[in-house]
């Protein structure tokens, strides 16, 4: 703790003394803040709750361990390679803004750059990952002013960006897990991709611990479902959305499936393949960018649950939840404006 | 009777603080020197009847003003009126009766007329006795008589509701209130009330988690049919006019003016107790319990002190640390600030809690376990460990932040309005009938949009201020109130402004 103390200290007394470096306050005070804490007394409710951004991150950060250990553990030691490329191009994006602003660096960016890698492909280059994650928290967060004013999610911008920029490396490069299913073969095809294909349904067991192909973060669904409930019960994220999405995800493809065997997955196979859990729980239920009201999440949720089985169903993409949550993002202040004026019409 | 129990939307419960008070009364000693505030409660301020170098003894009304709302105020001391000067006490200026004391006898002097058995006594002797003992200004709107105590008269009250819930971090202890013969006091200065108001129906709001003193009082009104008895879950801020008359009456309260208006009465045990001692005992109001508590006092009692003794006295010896804790009066999320040891204290005080100054820096407070860190999310240890008592202190635990819209604030409300939407139009300066549309009218300050916000963003600031400037530009809060309610007692409420 003294030698912490110390280095910033000295690091701080280096700083001041060079014209260049002192540009570089924010990340000293970040650093600061996070060792040391606050030194600032209340004023009117002479109390404050414990909670602060650090910690609502960092849970959110703590409940995607599971599902981060057992991607290192699937896929190796690329992911780690990953996460930590992810991590310092989006940290130096964060970084360059917090200094031409002259403001504090945010704690949200704790997240996205953990969510990033766990959504791309096991086997995706690192300078793709670097590509991916620099734009996707240039154009997903900071043009429109930094934390809390985006109004999509930097993680999702930038996956979306990379499906479109480069299909071949996104799409086609799926290996399977080192554990459970053999080698390290590449085998192409990803369970929903199996569906779309040739209308295999993986078993369910496969696909709840992880013995199947998918993005780094998403396969091992048990830790994701163990980390989303965690959440929910330390109120971090909201059970609406999670509640609305994954029951619209199993009630509607149930239905159809009826009628189109082949077009629509079963609910529960919908549910346990692709993202769905990971974007359910961690990317859907983003405070800034899902609605707030509380009949807005309702919405939210059902919509994109409907979006994601449709996009699955009917369009040439395997997987729809990406653009789902792009698409609930874009409507989430036309959601809240219509939930607000319902509530608050002129009687 | 005995109805079921009931709660309201929002709002949060905090738990099991550190330096509750202890139910324990220890009456302080009688002030060599008081400062008699002439304006206590609800109340305009009244004139001084009496002038420098008067002797006055300990009951003796030395301020009185018939004409406007008031109520008598008491000299709490037997002594000589040294001086009456204008001070500054709680942000407005008003007249100060300085008073030495002579003789450090107990003795009070009985108000004429009082009788033990008070139900021989006619209705206009009561109300005279309980204007004249001063009760009559006790909470937010006072007790009605036909003197002018409070905006209604007292056949105008449809309901009366006595509560004792404690929502509040640091409560009086209700155990010691109510304690011995009090309890039997306390029911008969209900009945008393009863007497005074005829058409009101009476309803006792009691603290949900005391089962045993529901129990004592379901017992003693069984046979009763004017009087209802509500567990209410202590869940801050319960105890708030604006929060009680929608949960116990199913009834909507009209948001910035107060319970009279629409003829609801709505007081504390301590001013219940009052009106007994008034009527059956004579007894002016000189005396109140305080609860002296909070991590920062070294006792965590209850006091019986004189009005009029001033806070360095009270104090003197009383506090822990080499740095002064910040003292608070009667609540830790709305409270006014104490910094001031020369002011006096008054019949409206309840709490005074005293809280560390904490600036102190913490090595990665934020992963700390937190063991005894409150939060209204459950990611601290002390919501798997609800026994272990929390600390409250003044540090903001965290740095400000843009707001993520995580909505605590608007599941928290207990109005039902969205702070961090209304913060957002005020700050960029949209002040205009969407705000009000938004219902910032019916915030009602409780604090705890702002205690619960994890960017520490000061909601109630903002609040405030959109107030503020809203009713700048001519929007008033009349227009949302005055065509949906029948408002009483409108002309004389302008007269007193609120507390």
């Amino acid at each position: 703790m003294k030698l912490i103390k110390d280095v910033l200290g000295n690091l701080n007394g280096v700083i001041q003394k060079n014209k260049f470096l002192a540009k570089f306050k924010p990340v000293l005070n970040a650093m600061d803040e996070f060792f040391f804490g606050t030194s600032r007394v209340t004023s009117l409710p002479y109390i404050l709750d414990y909670i602060d951004i650090k910690r609502f991150m960092s849970f959110v950060v703590i409940a995607l361990i599971p599902a981060t250990l057992a991607a290192i553990y699937f896929w190796g030691l690329h992911i780690l390679a990953m996460i930590i490329v992810s991590y310092a191009f989006g940290g130096m994006v964060e970084v360059a803004f917090a200094i031409t602003r002259k403001k504090e660096i945010h704690e949200g960016f704790l997240v996205t750059g953990l969510i990033f890698p766990l959504i791309l492909p096991p086997a995706t280059p690192l300078w793709v990952v670097a590509v991916g994650v620099v734009f996707g928290v240039l154009f997903g967060k900071e043009v429109f002013g930094g934390t809390g004013r985006n109004i999509f999610n930097p993680a999702i911008v930038g996956r979306v960006f990379l499906t479109i920029a480069f299909p071949k490396i996104m799409t086609l490069n799926w290996p399977l897990p080192s554990i459970g299913v053999g080698a390290d073969a590449i085998t192409g095809a990803t369970p929903l991709a199996l569906f779309k294909s040739q209308s295999i349904v993986n078993s369910y067991s496969n696909l709840l611990f992880g013995f199947c192909s998918g993005s780094a973060g998403e396969t091992f669904r048990i830790g994701l479902i163990a980390g989303g409930i965690f959440l929910i019960l330390t109120r971090i994220i909201d059970w609406r959305i999670p509640l609305a999405a994954l029951s619209t995800i199993f009630v509607f493809p149930h239905l159809s499936n009826h009628f189109f065997h082949t077009t629509f997955a079963p609910g529960l196979f919908q549910i346990l393949s692709g993202g769905v859990l990971l974007g359910a729980f961690f990317m859907a239920t983003d405070p800034v960018t899902a609605p707030f009201t509380k009949s807005g999440r309702w919405i939210g949720g059902i919509f994109l649950g409907v979006l994601t089985v449709l996009i699955r169903g009917l369009s040439g993409y395997v997987e729809g939840l990406v653009f789902s949550i792009l698409l609930l993002n874009a409507c989430t202040p036309l959601i809240d404006t219509l939930v607000l004026k319902v509530r608050y019409r002129r009687k | 009777m005995l109805k079921p129990f009931r709660t309201f939307k929002g709002g949060y419960r905090f738990k099991n603080y550190a330096g509750q008070p202890a139910p324990v009364l220890i009456e302080a000693d009688i002030p060599k020197q008081v400062v008699v505030p002439l304006r206590q409660g609800f109340s305009s301020e009244v004139k001084a009847t009496v002038k420098a170098g008067d002797a006055v003894f300990a009951g003796q009304i030395i301020g009185r003003d018939d004409e406007s709302i008031s109520s008598p105020v008491h000299s709490p001391v037997n002594g000589i009126v040294e001086n009456i000067k204008r001070m500054n006490y709680f942000k407005r200026d008003i007249n100060m009766v300085l008073i030495r004391t002579t003789n450090s006898s107990r003795e009070i002097t009985r108000l004429p007329g009082y009788a033990s058995e008070w139900w021989k006594l006619s209705n206009e002797k009561i109300e005279e006795l309980i204007y004249l003992s001063g009760v009559s200004s006790l909470d937010r709107e006072g007790i009605p008589t036909r003197f002018k105590s409070s905006i209604v008269q007292p056949a105008d009250v449809n309901h009366l509701i006595i509560h004792g819930v404690g929502s509040e971090p640091y409560n009086i202890s209700l155990d010691l209130l109510l304690e011995g013969k009090n309890f039997l006091n306390f029911f008969e200065g209900i009945k008393i009330l009863k007497r005074l108001m005829p058409n009101s129906k009476v309803h006792l709001a009691l603290n949900a988690r005391k089962p045993k003193l529901i129990e004592q009082f379901v017992k003693l009104t069984s046979q009763i049919e004017w009087l209802d008895i509500y567990p209410l879950e202590p869940k801050y801020p319960q105890g708030y006019d604006e929060i009680l008359v929608p949960t116990i009456l199913h009834q909507k309260f009209p948001y910035g003016y107060s319970a009279a208006n629409i003829g609801i009465v709505v007081l504390n045990i301590q001013a219940v107790l009052g009106v007994y001692k008034a009527v059956a005992e004579g007894l002016p109001l000189i005396e109140r319990i305080i609860a002296f508590c909070g991590p920062a006092m070294k006792e965590n009692i209850h006091l019986k002190v004189r009005t009029g003794t001033l806070l360095g006295d009270l104090f003197y010896g009383k506090l822990k640390g080499e740095r002064p804790p910040r003292v608070v009066l009667n609540s830790l999320l709305t409270g006014v600030l104490m910094n001031d040891f020369s002011l006096p204290i008054d019949r409206s005080f309840t709490q005074i809690i005293a809280i560390e100054e904490n600036n102190k820096r913490e090595f990665l407070s934020f992963m700390r376990p937190g063991l005894r860190r409150d939060s209204y999310t459950r990611t601290f240890l002390s919501k798997l460990f609800p026994n272990i008592k929390k600390i409250a202190d003044t540090n903001q635990h965290g740095e400000e932040r843009p707001c993520i819209t995580c909505n605590f604030c608007e599941e928290i409300c207990p109005v039902g309005i969205i702070p961090h939407l209304l913060s957002k139009y005020v700050k960029k300066g949209f002040i205009d009938e969407t705000i009000m549309n938004y219902g910032i009218f019916n915030c009602i300050e409780c604090g705890l949009c702002s205690f619960v916000c994890p960017s520490k963003i000061p909601l109630v600031k903002y609040m405030k201020a959109g107030h503020e400037k809203l009713i700048m530009q001519g929007c008033d809060q009349a227009q949302c109130i005055l065509p949906y309610f029948n408002l009483k007692g409108l002309e004389e409420y302008r007269g007193v402004t609120k507390l």
